[in-house]
């Protein structure tokens, strides 16, 4: 087998708010939480996929999800990814398909080999699933394939698959006319999830109790709305280097009070910064947008760096999976597994309508630039993360359409006749190269070049702005 | 304190090592290999061109160092980085540039600039070496042909060779086999050029090109990868006379500029306690 080693321990990244720096415990407490839950044997553990909508009913039926995005992750950003990688690479995977996957797949293969947790794994290793639910979505094939692949060493662990499209956009088209189909389809597949749970736990769902974690999770929805909006101050108190922290709740603790609590009291905490006129950063001078991808774990202080030239990041389209309950008109009904449908599909669709509005914009368009507009952006930084098509797909696209439509910085330049001229110039933009846990992809010499020369491109504007 | 009007650049890449002195035009200027040595050794190359324009080290108001290596010169006032200065430099030279091609030993730049010189947008491959001048390096290499004649030798091709691998090492071997197949030398070249040129024209697109286009860095004394560049954006193209110092070219002009604005504010000079030595990695 392969050479197993760790690489150097990543530097801490500096966190704004307090509330972000609470999470890394918490994350380290679905860990070992988990690892508690598996040695107790009193509830059954899901290996399963963010971003479903299916939180509620895992949690109703008292079943442990096993976010295995989000061990990865952990492996990552411990910068301690590349012997899982290395593993599943000698089992024959390429190194291009989904590093998550990758990772995952590596360490399911070393804990079964061995029947215990691989040496030093980090916070204790991914606990053994009783089953795996797999979630396709769109075009996110590992979310299929990941788990299968796995079940080669696991074959006692029974998969259950569940689809949840959407309509895509359509210029000419009223996604409206197709909702009804999609919504009974969503409705079909989540009602077999309940029903594959009930045979796995030999419980009954307890509707109740669904119909309450559903209104938790709405509630919640809207305070991570209203919390976040809050970063729309000058200077902004909370940047996406917090966010990606933040994320923590908004994609793994759904339906739970403790992520509720958490955003009660990140926001009382923002809304106290901005009392005091706060800032992520000391003197901000440049107000940027994470547009896209997914974050280096393993390089977040990146954003520090950011943050030390005077850049604050007020939002982020990443891992922000909420978007306003009350604007999105979805239709009434008392049964939860009814609503989370329509709420999965009210996110999907929710930019469909401005879209379309604006000639030449799409919804992933229109929201960057209703963003750039609300947050009073001055940049763009996006990810491209070589291993992830899903996230990734279309970026460099929408930064074109972008330029295309949308022009916010008026300059004055000599025009021929020796006469100031008043022009508009797109925002600037920059694409960071590498990816989510391959430390191997990365350099963070490289990184800061590009960095240092985007600063200075703000900069520029930001003169000319002045002038 | 009298202003004294000695202004230098010097541009620390991944292979070639440039500085540039100016007053009201260029004074001297000069370009050596990076090197591992060199990397440490950037006085050497600033003593060399302090040389070339017969002054003292004590005669230059502001050094701006950019390049990869620019914190690697311990003399400068202020580091930039190369995407400024090579918008400065030629924005001077040509002031109808609106967008450039750096084509360097290890990336390829492009950056868009407006009518003041200024940066717009920019785009940088550093991820592969199948984008830069290090892929036409290796492929010299491995055809026996010099750097030098790399450029004149593509253009006598008649039937450009097709390589259809995109990793350097990769068309490395694919040229090998051509050879051995007995592809013609020029045909291989120009094949390479071409690839390189679709490569480099992609990643330029990602920007939206407007003239006047200026190709700077060691890609730009190839005359057959500018052919094939012209041919592939669809637009002229232009090089300076010297394309290899125009990021230093560029350092100086800012330096210059920063005194010129300190002057009309009527206040100091940043600038620090300067000696020209070597700087201790290790």
């Amino acid at each position: 087998m392969v050479e197993e080693q760790k690489e150097a321990k990543p530097k801490k990244r500096m966190t704004a708010t307090q509330a972000a720096a609470s999470i890394g415990p918490m994350v380290k407490e679905f860990i070992t939480g988990a690892l508690r839950a598996r040695a107790e044997g009193k509830q059954k553990l899901a290996y399963t996929f963010i971003v479903c909508h299916h939180e509620e009913i895992f949690r109703a039926m008292d079943v442990v999800p096993l976010w295995t995005e989000n061990f990865a992750g952990i492996c990552g950003a411990k910068r301690d990814a590349e012997r899982f990688l290395q593993r599943a690479e000698s089992l024959g995977l390429s190194r291009s398909l989904c590093t998550y996957a990758l990772c995952g797949i590596g360490f399911d293969q070393w804990r079964e080999e061995l029947g215990q947790m691989p040496p030093n794994a980090p916070w204790g290793g991914q606990a053994r699933p009783d089953f795996m639910i797999s979630t396709g979505q769109i075009l996110c094939d590992p979310r299929s394939k990941w788990f299968q692949a796995s079940q080669q060493f696991m074959p006692d662990v029974p998969i259950y698959n569940i689809d949840l499209p959407y309509p895509l956009f359509q210029r000419d088209r009223d996604h409206r006319d197709v909702l009804g189909y999609y919504h009974k389809y969503i409705v079909k597949q989540l009602r077999g999830l309940v029903a594959f749970l009930e045979e796995q736990t030999g419980k009954k769902m307890d509707d109740d109790r669904l119909a309450e974690l559903v209104d938790l999770s709405d509630r919640t929805w809207n305070l991570i709305e209203e919390t976040y909006s809050l970063r729309k101050a000058v200077p902004c108190p909370m940047g996406t280097g917090d966010a990606m922290n933040t994320m923590v709740p908004i994609n793994f603790m759904m339906a739970t009070q403790t992520a509720y609590d958490f955003f009660v009291n990140l926001k009382k905490e923002l809304e106290e910064k901005i009392a005091k006129g706060e800032g992520e950063v000391q003197e901000e001078k440049y107000r940027l947008m994470w547009g896209g991808g997914l974050p280096s774990w393993f390089a977040l202080t990146d954003f520090n760096y950011f943050n030390s030239k005077g850049a604050s990041f007020p939002v982020e389209t990443t891992y922000r999976m909420v978007a306003p309950l009350d604007a999105m008109d979805l239709p009434q009904t008392k049964d939860p597994i009814e609503h989370l449908a329509w709420r999965w599909l009210g996110f999907w669709t929710f930019w469909y309508d401005r879209a379309k509005k604006r000639p030449g914009s799409e919804p992933d368009v229109e929201r960057l630039i209703h963003w750039i507009e609300e947050y009073k952006i001055d940049g763009i930084v996006m990810h491209e993360a070589f291993s992830c098509r899903t996230w990734h797909v279309g970026l460099i696209w929408q930064l074109h359409q972008l330029a295309k439509i949308y022009k916010p910085i008026p300059v004055f330049v000599m025009g021929k006749d020796g006469k100031k001229e008043r022009i508009y110039r797109e925002l600037p933009s920059l694409i960071l190269e590498s990816d989510i846990i391959d430390i191997t992809s990365y350099s963070e010499e490289d990184t800061r070049n590009k960095i240092d020369a985007f600063i200075e491109t703000l900069e520029s504007n930001r003169l000319s702005r002045a002038a | 304190m009298t202003l004294a009007t000695y202004f230098a650049g010097i541009d620390v890449g991944s292979t070639m090592t440039k500085a540039v002195i100016v007053n009201h035009g260029i004074v001297g200027s000069i370009v050596g290999p990076t090197g591992p040595e060199q990397r440490r050794l950037a006085n050497k190359v600033m003593e060399a061109a302090l040389k070339k324009a017969s002054l003292p080290f004590q005669a230059i108001t502001c050094v701006i160092a950019t390049g990869y290596g620019r914190i690697n010169v311990p003399f400068a006032d202020k580091q930039v980085t190369e995407i400024t200065c090579h918008a400065k430099g030629i924005s001077h030279l040509f002031p109808e540039a609106r967008t450039i091609v750096d084509v360097g030993g290890q990336d390829v730049k492009a950056i868009r600039i407006d009518a003041k010189g200024k940066t717009v947008d920019f785009v940088m491959n550093d991820k592969c070496a199948a984008g830069s001048g290090r892929f036409i390096e290796v492929i010299a290499d491995t055809l026996g042909v010099s750097l030098d004649e790399v450029g004149d030798l593509s253009l006598k091709s008649k039937n450009p060779a097709k390589i259809s691998n995109i990793c350097t090492i990769w068309a490395q071997q694919e040229v090998a086999a051509s050879l051995a197949q007995g592809i013609l030398v020029s045909d291989l070249l120009a094949g390479v050029h071409h690839s390189l040129a679709d490569r480099i024209g992609r990643m330029v697109s990602r920007l939206r090109v407007e003239e006047a286009i200026i190709v700077t860095g060691g890609g730009a004394k190839n005359k057959g990868l500018l052919r094939a560049l012209s041919e592939q954006l669809g637009h002229e193209i232009l090089v300076p006379e010297e394309p290899l110092i125009t990021g230093a070219l560029g350092a100086a002009l800012l330096g210059k500029e920063m005194a010129e604005k300190a002057r009309e504010n009527n206040t100091p000079l940043k600038i620090k306690e300067r000696i020209l030595e070597q700087i201790e990695i290790l």
